[in-house]
């Protein structure tokens, strides 16, 4: 028994390093990519792939602190369009770099109040955050009259997406510094424990004395600023204020946290796992259009890859399953 | 059984119905004429698609389960069903809950027994489906019904008050009603959702009743989607984004609670009626969709206070000496 | 006479976990058989192989001779095994009816649900056989957890039934309706059942039990031994491998007053109680199923609402404050652990400092290495068996699993109260004296301990007073040293003699 404990350090380390079945699933769909599609392995496609996935990413580490919490996060869609309109709109008054820090405060707030909904009155977060999308989605349209407005070009607007430090994109940049703070916060810091605590169980969270609420709200604040930060960059690369930018953002980035075997229950999930997500469906949405496929076989392609990598995390039980399926039990 | 829900928190039955009553009364007090005979049938008329996609996602709700591939299976159950009138007449309509069946069938095998997690099952579905639904109309293109009087006789065409097609909608809604409240499916449904570890003990065969749920539940978008097809007279295979929020919407609005094991079609059907109402209401009074659209989010978000406020109310005779 | 139900050397690994290796069980027709085992030897999951509900790795079942493989529980309820198991299976959501038929409901070939309903006035019998009086439309929400575990019974019961297997049936129950249960156990082998039963409790063995097997470590250490060839030393043997005996141990003076309550009242219906625990004292809150005393204990810890005003050291503590009462080193080890206690997906490690994490990460920042150190000894202590703390707490067995919450309680900086309900609540023998032994040993560290429990002998050995709860109010109050039979008597309600 005591020969088990001692070495935990060095256990828990190895547990933490492993390579999950995430990692692999990603691996095996980077060299099936390789080996099939012309042209996707070459260097400055990969590129363009953590560029993509760079962005997912950032929102993908909100939507993973808020499965944490066993919530999830529908509003991110529709609040990165209402950032992107809100941004543009406010150049006039504030600048480039003003107009889309408004329209990131504008996520941020929305986050906020979607926290303070579910946090203070108990209300659920799949209803609160479905309400919050559509509102924004409305919001962000009447602001517009539905339709995009442009951005007047300026160099400092188109800097967080096209822009980079030292050679490296600005997005990538953002992307690898979200992974970082998300693994910090999750495993390295008091809040992202209580986390935890409150996703596993909240009426035993409740009675270890942890302030459930506080706790869950401030979940929700994060992953705000986490897609503040991806609305912004989204606004940036196209330059105007689209009031149907990212209509996918939010299943995406469930997707993503899916796929990387974060499940919805709450309580588990780590930052690697995100990473292995991203950049599968980044990957994905990159192959099919190498391939140039056209839409409708682009969307079965990915409608595949999404289901399939999941359902590779547990490979090793898929024979029983569907042996489970394919018998017919005898009457009872 | 009534009684049993009516103590468990009968209270969050009661949101649909008084907000549809908030909701008339305030389009009343703006607009008199909203309550004209033309303008109430009118937000019938346009109700039932919603229903029954509500209803449909109400049985995946009561298993712990949603299913957010609804709207685009009831885009393609819409355009198979037009291809198929259009080649063998009338009961080429049955394509259009087959269709739907098909898809439920997948996303309950995916759920059941593949374990995997709705949101990811219905997604993957969801963007599947869209893309067949490009695949078979030839990258979108609508298709128009070449005997249109039949779909407009069912679709419009008052008979006993309703036109054909309505009463084939409250029909299914009944059906689905009694499936529910007394069918064995009904009672393992909720018992799955109840307690899904008991439900294993007990012997019920989880995987094949959640496949159930997921096939009820792509049936009855596939019944919407057919319905689409007559009110519209062409199938629309890029229709339907969407509508899969708002069903879940009226769903929950109509006390169904996403931790399973509780739910109630009537309700569920003056959920679907409330969110039509608050659409057509606005749209009658010149209001923007886009408003609109934010109004029907933050009714959402109400609705859940509502609730919260009901349980306040009346919860706290039930709190005390259940589980210590 | 040939065994009607038979496991032969079955073997079953959770990844690392060998629970069972080769164990085997022969059940007889009209006798009961008791299964024994400390926390984590397998009983569990031994039962769980022969109702169906898990695969074995190796091994057979046979029934009458006859080699059976069940592949489900439904199967295995076909050939007529019916199981109540140790965690609770009733439908919150539904009525008590329902949850009677729930077999039927589960099994039916039938379309219409009432076809599978009982007839209500079978049903009525049925609950009757356990002594339970319910609307049958009543929600099982609505119920106690006692009723519950009662309803559980009556489901099972009533079925075409070769074996009964009930796994700690008793974990949840009070005297009475324990001996209620063991009077439908004992008919129903008259009746030529075969019964399996698991506890931790040897009295109710004793009472019960025809013949023996132990577990240990997954293997048959005694094999369906008649219980009259055995000891009860024997049997603790067989069990721990050592000896254990129930101490006697010392408690200390109480000091000066910690917790105060003054006109507490959990509930609406309660009677305003006022109490003061005091530095180093055990203090027994006893009551039946119902009676409040678990309310009260919960109130007394700020982990529920209530009217009234606490005073910790002094200290104001709002009632229904958990935060302020963690703060201010009042620990809380609630009786529902899976529902109240447990954070399952978590480590047990991370299980064990979920009060401690602002000691643990003083500027915010958490550091493994500390937190490790501050609280394997806990877990030591507790002898936590497998000794596996990055393992997730769902995976421990029941006892433990409460041996986790112990822990987490035990590590809170600057305890000075110790609100315990039901610890050791299916736990095994030598569980039970390492959480008695830890209790005691806060005591004597000047911590006030409330321990509020449905175990008669386990309040009079370490409490130094009991007070005893009946419909919501204080009813009397036993000293320590004082005959069982009082306790007994203020608890049924009658003037102690
Ligand atoms: N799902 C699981 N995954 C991993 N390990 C498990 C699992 N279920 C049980 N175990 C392990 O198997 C062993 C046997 O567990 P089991 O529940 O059968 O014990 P038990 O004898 O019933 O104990 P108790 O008296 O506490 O109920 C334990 O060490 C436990 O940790
Ligand atoms: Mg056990």
């Amino acid at each position: 028994m005591t020969a088990l404990a001692l070495p935990l350090p060095v256990r828990s380390a190895w547990r933490r390093w492993r390579p999950g079945a995430a990692a692999w699933t990603t691996l095996g769909v980077f060299l099936l990519f390789a080996v099939l599609v012309p042209r996707f392995a070459s260097s400055g496609n990969l590129v363009n792939v953590l560029r993509v996935a760079a962005i997912l990413c950032v929102a993908a580490c909100g939507q993973a602190i808020v499965l944490v919490l066993g919530g999830i996060e529908f509003s991110f869609g529709s609040s990165a369009a209402l950032a992107s309109v809100v941004g543009v709109l406010a150049v006039p008054w504030l600048g480039p770099a003003g107009g889309l820090a408004a329209g990131g405060a504008v996520v941020i707030a929305i986050g906020a109040l979607n926290g303070a909904l579910i946090a203070g009155f108990g209300l659920p977060p799949f209803v609160v955050t479905l309400g919050m999308l559509m509102a924004a989605a409305g919001a962000a349209a009447s602001l517009v009259g539905g339709q995009p407005i442009d951005a007047p070009p300026s160099a400092a607007f188109a800097w967080p997406a096209a822009g980079s430090v030292a050679t490296i994109p600005v997005p990538i940049l953002l992307g690898a510094a979200a992974v970082t703070v998300l693994h910090a916060l999750l495993s390295r810091s008091r809040l992202g424990r209580l986390w935890y605590l409150a996703g596993a169980n909240p009426v035993a969270a409740r009675l270890s004395g942890i302030a459930v609420g506080r706790v869950t709200f401030l979940g929700y604040l994060v992953a705000g600023a986490f897609c503040a930060v991806t609305a912004v960059v989204l606004t940036s690369r196209v330059g105007s204020g689209q009031p149907n930018l990212a209509p996918n953002l939010p299943f995406e980035s469930i997707a993503a946290c899916a796929i990387g075997g974060i499940p919805l229950a709450g309580g588990e999930g780590r930052a690697h796992q995100v990473v292995c997500g991203v950049l599968v469906i980044a990957m994905m949405n990159n192959a099919v259009v190498l391939l140039n496929f056209p839409i409708a076989a682009q969307q079965l392609v990915m409608a595949v890859v999404i289901i399939g990598a999941v359902l590779l995390q547990n490979a090793g039980s898929l024979p029983v399953m569907l042996r489970r399926a394919l018998t017919r039990r005898p009457n009872a | 059984m009534r009684t049993a829900l009516r103590l468990l928190g009968g209270q969050r039955f009661l949101v649909a119905p008084l907000c549809l009553l908030g909701a008339v009364i305030v389009f009343a007090a703006s607009a008199p004429e909203f309550l004209t005979l033309g303008n109430v049938s009118n937000v019938g008329a346009q109700m039932w698609v919603l229903a029954l996609l509500a209803v449909g996602q109400m049985f995946a709700i009561v298993t712990r389960g949603f299913d957010i591939s609804v709207g685009a299976v009831a885009a393609l159950s819409s355009t198979i069903a037009a291809h198929a009138v259009n080649a063998l007449g009338p009961a080429g309509l049955l394509a259009g809950p087959l269709t739907g069946l098909l898809c439920g069938t997948l996303t309950g095998f995916l759920i059941g027994f593949l374990r995997l997690q709705p949101i990811v099952a219905t997604l993957g579905m969801m963007i599947g489906v869209r893309g067949l639904a490009l695949l078979v109309t030839g990258d979108g293109q609508v298709v128009p019904l070449h005997d249109a009087d039949l779909a407009s006789w069912l679709a419009f065409d008052p008979a006993f008050g309703l036109p054909p097609a309505d009463w084939g909608a409250i029909g299914c809604i009944l059906l689905a009603g009694a499936l529910l409240g007394r069918a064995v499916l009904g009672r393992r449904l909720v018992m799955l959702g109840s307690n899904p570890d008991a439900a294993h003990l007990v012997g019920i065969d989880t995987a094949r009743t959640q496949l159930r749920a997921y096939q009820l539940c792509g049936g009855f978008a596939g019944l919407a989607g057919v319905l689409v097809l007559l009110r519209a007279g062409t199938g629309l295979p890029t229709d339907g984004a969407g509508m899969e929020l708002q069903s879940i919407a009226a769903a929950l609005i109509g006390g169904t609670a996403l931790s399973g094991g509780v739910a109630r079609v009537f309700p569920v059907v003056l959920g679907a009626a409330f969110i039509q109402a608050v659409l057509t209401g606005l749209d009658l009074q010149g209001v923007s969709p886009f408003i609109a659209q934010i109004v029907v989010g933050l009714v959402i978000v109400a609705a859940g206070f509502l609730e919260f406020a009901l349980r306040r109310f009346q919860g706290f005779a039930f709190h005390r000496r259940s589980w210590t | 006479m040939a065994a009607s139900l038979e496991a032969d050397r079955i073997a079953k690994a959770f990844g690392a976990t060998l629970a069972l290796r080769g164990a085997s069980l022969h059940l007889q027709p009209g006798r009961v058989h008791a299964l024994l085992g400390e926390n984590g030897a397998g009983k569990s999951t031994l039962v769980k192989i022969i109702v169906g509900a898990l695969a074995p790795d190796a091994g057979a079942l046979r029934m009458a001779g006859r080699p059976v493989v069940f592949r489900s529980v439904r199967e295995a309820m076909a050939a007529g095994i019916v199981p109540i198991h140790q965690h609770l299976s009733l439908f919150p959501h539904l009525s008590v009816l329902e949850n009677l038929s729930a077999f039927a409901l589960g099994c039916t070939r039938r379309a219409a649900a009432s076809s599978a309903l009982l007839p209500r006035a079978e049903a009525a019998a049925r609950l009757e056989t356990v002594g339970l009086h319910l609307d049958l439309d009543q929600p099982v929400a609505a119920l106690s957890l006692g009723q519950r575990q009662l309803l559980e019974i009556a489901r099972s019961v009533g079925r075409e039934c070769r074996v009964l297997v009930l796994d700690e049936p008793t974990a949840a129950l009070n005297h009475s309706e324990a001996a209620r249960l063991f009077e439908v156990v004992r008919r129903l082998c008259a009746a030529g059942t075969a019964v399996l039963f698991i506890s931790h409790r040897l009295d109710e063995i004793d009472a019960v039990a025809d013949d023996v097997t132990v577990l240990r470590d997954g293997r048959a250490v005694i094999a369906g031994t008649p219980r009259s060839h055995l000891s009860r030393e024997a049997l603790v043997r067989a069990m721990l491998g050592t000896a254990v005996a129930a101490a006697t141990r010392h408690l200390p003076e109480p000091g000066a007053p910690v917790l105060v309550a003054a006109g507490l009242r959990p509930g609406p219906g309660d009677a305003p109680a006022d109490c003061v625990v005091r530095a180093g004292e055990v203090v027994g809150l006893a009551g039946l199923v119902g009676s409040g005393a678990l309310e009260l204990a919960a109130a007394l810890a700020g982990a529920r609402p209530a009217a009234g005003q606490l005073h910790v050291a002094g200290r104001r503590l709002p009632p229904g404050d958990r935060q302020q009462a963690v703060a201010l080193g009042v620990g809380y080890v609630p009786g529902d652990r899976h529902a109240e206690g447990l954070f399952p997906v978590l480590s047990a490690l991370q299980n064990a400092s979920a009060c401690s994490t602002r000691g643990l990460a003083p500027a915010g920042v958490l550091s493994p290495a500390r937190e490790a150190a501050r609280m394997l000894p806990w877990l030591r202590r507790m002898k936590l068996h497998p000794f596996l703390p990055a393992m997730k707490a769902r995976t421990f067995s029941g006892g433990n699993q409460q041996k986790l919450l112990m822990a987490r309680n035990l590590a809170i900086d600057g305890l000075r109260v110790l609100v315990v309900l039901e610890p050791t609540r299916g736990v095994d023998i030598a569980a039970r004296e390492t959480i008695h032994d830890a209790i005691a040993d806060i005591a004597r560290q000047g911590v006030a301990v409330v321990l509020a429990t449905s175990d008669l002998d386990e309040a009079m050995a370490l409490a130094h007073r009991v007070l005893v709860v009946r419909h919501g109010r204080i009813a009397a109050e036993i000293l320590r040293g004082a005959a069982r039979t009082n306790l007994l008597d203020a608890l049924a309600g009658q003037a102690a003699a």
